[in-house]
């Protein structure tokens, strides 16, 4: 019986972004879907249930906090755990994780981001 | 009793003498005998000032006329050579038929308070001279809040003062402000210190630090209160901008970052691609390379540009030689971005003058703005950018529009603020703005029309001859 590849959305308004991202993940045998902002993201997620998902912050539509809430706040959704991959200054990152009203994400990269460090986050959120 | 009358004359502790019509000394005291020596029949002008002849403005000689008493100040000179000031008092002597015979001349010293006085008029020059001077406003309040007396600054920058309340020629208002700094020494009797806005005599607006004081009367209460203000307007001034250059710092920090992602991944398409021997993968790869190298060089091109300073460098341009230009430089990224990029460009539009790279950089700035546009737009299945170009008498226009994504009124209005971007914070905010600002320089401007969903038009509106105050123009676009 096959195992079958853990899933990964990936979401960022930047093509490049997403792009190296999924191919990263992808090298690594997982597999991956992506949307361009959290728009489409929400709508992905009504019918997809990826094992994780990666979160840009700073995204037009529907900002990375925005889409981040209405995640943990849809039950059906809540259990994944969420990677943001932020270039914003450690200021925001320092706000957002002292948030009181959900809980903070399972783990933070900054851009640019490190492929090891990405794979070794994903591998161990999702072990 | 004329002895008594003789102890008292010896014991007055001032110069007394008592002179003739001739102004001769007939009498004197100790006092004055000691200072200025016997007098012998000696005239008092020989005595006091080494004259020989009488002093022009003569106290004896003016009582022995009018036959009354009088008061002047005299300056001396004793038998030492020393320079004594005096406060002289003349009495007329009478005879029984009521004729002047003698004068009485009595002289205190007072060359110690002439000297006092001269110290305290030269203090008070200093202070006065202080307080017109320094660089701050300087007003002085009674318990009314009225201004009793003000500086040279707070005349030149408010007006005329005396009288009024000091809420009303600060700040214009008819009521005592909220917290007054004058009122809460008044109160207590300490220094206090606010920030305030004020309102100078031309409309200005400027921000001072306030700092209030007690001024004592002689019975040790609060008589006055100094208030004295710094124009700290170019501080705060300084502090937006400061506050700006954070924003703008960390927008362009977050805007590197993502093309450094960006540059990341294509290097690791490229890399991953030539060790899987998957060719199409090291040709993406380097697309995207190549790709973040362009938008890395477009930012550091806008930031220099936004660092210096330029002067626009005028010549004669052909419209559509510049148009076309930007439509070949720009041709290749349209296509990476699968837009078709179209032009109607029209020779007889003419000629116009203006800096040929500037109005090129503003130009690839609008088109790049209505790139990103089409990219952002999902809902549509082609996308265009067009350029084309009118020419009128005095002016040319070249329009930029596309079919992208549109902008809401909010981006509308903030679309050539600097340092904003609508795109996510990706951008650096600074191209429309860049744009905008050549725009000005050339004496010309930039219209926008935009539909959420639709589209956007950018009209480039610049006047065919180079403005005549181009000084003003450079400033009124760096604002």
């Amino acid at each position: 019986m096959g195992i079958t590849a853990k899933s990964v959305l990936i979401v960022d308004d930047e093509h490049d972004i997403r792009r190296f991202l999924s191919t990263i993940l992808e090298d690594e045998g997982y597999h991956t879907t992506t949307a361009c902002d959290g728009e489409q993201a929400l709508q992905l997620l009504e019918t997809l249930l990826p094992d994780l998902i990666t979160l840009d912050v700073a995204m037009p539509n529907k900002s990375g906090v925005g889409t981040y809430r209405a995640i943990r706040g849809n039950r059906a959704l809540a259990h994944i755990p969420v990677i943001l991959i932020t270039g914003v200054a450690p200021e925001f990152q320092e706000f957002i994780s002292t948030r009181r009203q959900v809980p903070p994400p399972d783990g933070y990269l900054p851009k640019p981001v490190n492929p090891a460090e990405l794979v070794a986050l994903v591998e161990r959120l999702l072990a | 009793m004329e002895m008594t009358y003789k102890q008292y004359f010896e014991a007055m502790p001032c110069y007394v003498t008592v002179q003739d019509r001739d102004l001769r000394v007939i009498d004197g005291n100790d006092r004055f005998r000691e200072h200025f020596g016997d007098w012998d029949g000696r005239y008092c002008y020989q005595l006091y000032k080494n004259r020989s002849e009488p002093c022009e403005q003569c106290p004896v000689a003016r009582t022995f006329d009018d036959g009354e008493a009088h008061r002047s100040e005299q300056l001396v000179t004793n038998l030492d050579g020393r320079e004594i000031s005096l406060a002289v008092f003349t009495t007329p002597i009478k005879n029984d038929k009521g004729e002047v015979t003698q004068v009485l001349e009595m002289s205190a010293d007072i060359t110690e308070i002439k000297r006092l006085q001269r110290q305290l008029k030269e203090s008070q020059e200093r202070y006065r001279l202080l307080f017109e001077e320094v660089p701050c406003y300087i007003s002085i309040q009674d318990k009314d809040l009225r201004i009793v007396e003000a500086n040279r600054r707070f005349r030149e920058d408010f007006g005329q003062f005396l009288g009024c309340k000091c809420y009303k020629t600060y700040k214009h208002r008819d009521e005592e402000c909220l917290h007054c700094p004058v009122q809460e020494t008044f109160t207590d009797g300490g220094v206090h210190t606010s920030e305030e806005v004020v309102t100078a005599l031309n409309g200005d607006q400027i921000n001072t630090l306030a700092y209030s004081a007690p001024i004592l009367g002689d019975d040790g209460q609060i008589k006055y209160v100094m208030e004295m203000s710094t124009n700290i307007t170019p501080i705060r001034e300084l502090q937006t901008q400061l506050e700006s250059m954070g924003t703008i710092i960390s927008s362009i920090s977050h805007g590197i970052k993502g093309m450094l992602t960006g540059l990341d991944g294509g290097t690791y398409l490229v890399n991953s691609g030539m060790a899987k021997d998957k060719p199409e993968r090291v040709a993406e790869g380097w697309d995207m390379v190549q790709r973040n190298v362009e938008r890395i060089r477009g930012m550091v091109m806008n930031i220099l540009y936004y660092a210096k300073d330029r002067q626009p460098n005028w010549e004669c341009l052909g419209v559509s030689d510049v148009v076309l230009d930007v439509v070949k430089t720009m041709t290749a990224k349209a296509e990476r971005h699968k837009v078709e990029l179209q032009h109607d460009v029209q020779l007889a539009v003419g000629t116009f003058e203006a800096d040929s790279q500037a109005i090129r950089a503003l130009l690839v700035n609008l088109v790049e703005n209505s790139l990103d546009a089409c990219g952002a737009d999902r809902k549509k299945d082609s996308h265009w950018v067009k350029m084309s170009t009118r020419g009128f008498t005095d002016h040319v226009e070249i329009e930029v529009a596309d079919n992208g994504i549109g902008m809401d009124q909010e981006i509308r209005e903030k679309a050539f603020t600097k340092f904003f971007s609508s795109k996510g914070m990706a951008g650096t905010g600074l191209g429309l703005f860049i744009s905008g600002n050549i725009a000005k320089r050339h004496g010309g401007d930039i219209d926008l029309e935009s539909e959420p969903g639709r589209g956007t038009r950018f009209v480039v509106k610049l006047p065919r001859s180079r403005p005549r105050d181009p000084v003003s123009l450079v400033a009124a676009a760096t604002g």
